[in-house]
């Protein structure tokens, strides 16, 4: 499953895209199950020069029954920097930004510690 | 404090009125976005994750209250109300719009600032020792030189397109607190047999991707030749560095290819070719910027009955005095260090209001000078021995009296994941959560000297190789790993640091670093630091305390 997302060029704000328009959260965002359509969106943003700056793909993943990002960086994109959280996305609140605040890309792992053994 | 002349101000008014046009042209259609990139950047203007982010050139990390003053304007009318101190001594600002970017230029422009060429293969804001003009280990005032730099290197139009960014740091104190080793040209202040100043060169230094202390290509250049020998070492690498590749293009990697020894030999015979007296700058004009950098200090007695008394009554002032104060070379004043580095807030970052508080402290109490220092902090660096109390007073009460310079909560950290496009992980909240485990001033005092040093991605902003304890953030599989080193130093004692082990997850951070603080107050032996002891010990102690099994 995948998204389209840019940065508006007027004030770099972060938007996805929805059947031609561009919408400001993430839960709104139009989902492309097929590459074909998601590609012919991402080619119809780029020819629009003054709206959207630099529009991509992003691969989402499930997570606790939702789709999200599947990176850390988009999931970030979605809800702004965590050191502020009036500022951004995530001030709107709501249900869809709690749970992109939990959601987890691919690696689930909890890391390697306590896995070396004393010599 | 250096003042634009009549031909700083119309090139820096002019650059504003070109980039008003180039942005309407960009809104307006006329201009793509492949065609304006490069222009923004070459007024260090960036598209991050959330908005346009403005960096803005502080050279050599100096102001004075009247620019800081305007910081904090724009910050509060055109973003948030903060802006963000950088180890490149500059203030970025995260949420910034582009249609309000040329109006910000010409406030900037107001106050004799600008952004150019704090982006872009050009040579960058050169920096120095903030505590220039104030420290008596010092042989002569570095900003007279870096100033030199910034007159010669600002659109220098033959460097205009290097191989890739450039930036030079200058010091003239025995203590190296401009990270000289660490940049393209490190110049360091010596003084010579016949009692001539002149500058130790090292070139190629760099973190990122391949780090390298930059090796001494001269021990001793004459002062008077500096710019000259600058020429001669740009046209080497503006010749030879890698334009093919963006990862080999830095000095650095030429610098090692070549050798010192040969990149020397290199540079000497592109220095013999040239003619010095149409680079190097004549002594009117060394006299004239100068005059600029000479503050009128009061004869005043090395001991303040004043400040004794305070100390003795106030243990908070006394604890300040003991890490944020350091000594002036002019009887009777002090360097003031502010810390922007309360624990479980930012690091660097700086509201309007503080902005101004700062300001209003310096023009009153230390001759209208603030410094900008790497570690992202700020500066007072004149102030008199008798108004410390009072300094100290208004500080607190903006919340920027915390007692902790070089302690372990004076953590560098770069923006991250939380702002920057190009970061893998966010530093801010790793710097936050191990702060706030230190935020206890006496048990940060019991720890001593540690510097934590924390980057988002291999970019190294955040100089984590360079870190007594270095945090390198990665990304595996859309989640955020940490790469932990130890042992590095920016400093005169200069070091890469070596890796502990495999990454660890975010929530893993801070509980290991307070495992090698615990290893450390265990080993330490006298008056040793962390680093120390770790150079004593090696790696293996705080590895198994991090790793070991309880099995």
């Amino acid at each position: 499953m995948k998204a389209l997302t840019g940065n508006l060029l007027q004030d770099g704000e972060t938007v996805f895209w929805r059947d031609g328009q561009w919408v400001p959260r993430f839960a709104d965002a139009q989902l492309f199950d097929d590459d074909p359509t998601a590609e012919a969106a991402e080619a119809h943003a780029k020819s629009e020069l003054t709206i959207v700056v630099d529009p991509y793909l992003i691969d989402l993943v499930e997570s606790e029954g939702r789709w999200a990002p599947l990176s850390f960086r988009e999931r970030i994109r979605c809800l702004g920097p965590s050191n502020h959280p009036q500022h951004g996305k995530q001030a709107l609140g709501g249900a869809d930004i709690d749970a992109l605040k939990h959601a987890h890309g691919a690696a689930r792992s909890t890391g390697r510690v306590n896995l070396i053994k004393r010599k | 404090m250096y003042r634009y002349d009549a031909i700083d101000k119309a090139f820096v008014a002019d650059r504003t009125a070109e980039f008003r046009g180039q942005v309407e042209r960009r809104l307006s259609g006329e201009l793509t976005e492949d065609q304006f990139k490069p222009i923004r950047l070459l007024n260090g203007l960036y598209l991050q994750l959330h908005a346009y982010m403005l960096r803005i050139a502080i050279p050599y990390g100096t102001l004075t209250a009247k620019k800081l003053r305007k910081l904090g304007y724009i910050a509060k009318t055109y973003d948030k109300g903060y802006g963000h101190f950088t180890t490149r001594t500059n203030l970025q600002l995260h949420w910034i719009k582009l249609k309000d970017a040329p109006d910000i230029l010409e406030h900037l422009a107001e106050v004799e600032m600008h952004s150019m060429q704090t982006s872009g293969n050009t040579i960058r804001n050169v920096t120095a020792d903030p505590y220039a003009g104030a420290t008596a280990d010092e042989l002569d005032d570095p900003r007279v030189w870096a100033e030199a730099i910034r007159q010669w290197s600002t659109l220098h139009p033959e460097f205009a397109f290097l191989p890739r960014k450039f930036k030079i740091a200058v010091t003239a104190a025995a203590k190296d607190r401009a990270a000289t080793k660490i940049y393209d040209i490190g110049l360091a202040m010596r003084r010579g047999r016949g009692g001539e100043l002149g500058f130790e060169v090292m070139v190629g230094g760099g973190l990122g991707r391949t780090p390298y202390l930059g090796p001494t290509i001269r021990e001793f250049l004459p002062a008077r030749h500096l710019l000259s020998y600058l020429e001669a070492i740009l046209r080497v690498y503006n010749r030879y560095g890698r334009r093919d590749n963006i990862w080999k293009a830095r000095i650095k990697i030429l610098v090692a290819q070549l050798g010192a020894a040969e990149f020397a030999r290199q540079v000497e015979a592109e220095w013999a070719k040239g003619d010095h007296a149409a680079t190097d700058l004549p002594d009117t004009e060394l006299a004239r910027i100068r005059a600029d950098f000479t503050p009128r200090f009061e004869k005043l007695p090395g001991r303040s009955e004043t400040l004794e008394k305070a100390k003795a009554a106030d243990r908070d002032l006394a604890r300040f005095l003991r890490h944020n104060v350091h000594p002036h070379k002019q009887p009777g004043y002090a360097i003031v260090d502010v810390s922007l580095k309360v624990p479980g807030q930012t690091p660097g970052d700086m509201t309007s209001e503080q902005m101004d508080v700062v300001a209003n402290l310096a023009e009153r109490y230390s001759l209208d000078e603030v410094r900008v220092h790497y570690t992202q902090n700020l500066i007072l660096p004149h102030v008199k021995l008798d108004d410390v109390p009072a300094v100290h007073a208004q500080l607190a009460a903006a919340g920027l009296a915390t007692p902790n310079i070089d302690l372990i909560s004076d953590i560098i950290a770069c923006p991250g994941l939380d702002y920057c496009a190009l970061a893998n992980a966010r530093a801010i909240p790793i710097a936050q959560h191990i702060a706030e485990r230190f935020a206890d001033p006496a048990r940060a005092e019991e720890v001593g000297e540690l510097k934590i040093k924390i980057s988002g991605c291999i970019n190294a902003c955040g100089h984590h190789h360079v870190g007594h304890i270095g945090i390198l953030g990665v990304d595996k599989k859309g989640e955020e790993f940490y790469q932990v080193t130890l042992g590095g130093s920016g400093e005169e004692d200069a070091a890469l640091g070596q890796m502990l082990g495999p990454a660890l997850p975010a929530d893993k951070v801070a509980e290991a670093v307070e495992q090698m603080v615990e290893v450390y107050l265990r080993e330490r032996q006298d008056g040793e630091r962390f680093l120390d002891t770790y150079r004593r010990t090696g790696v293996a102690p705080f590895k198994e305390a991090v790793y070991a099994d309880a099995h």
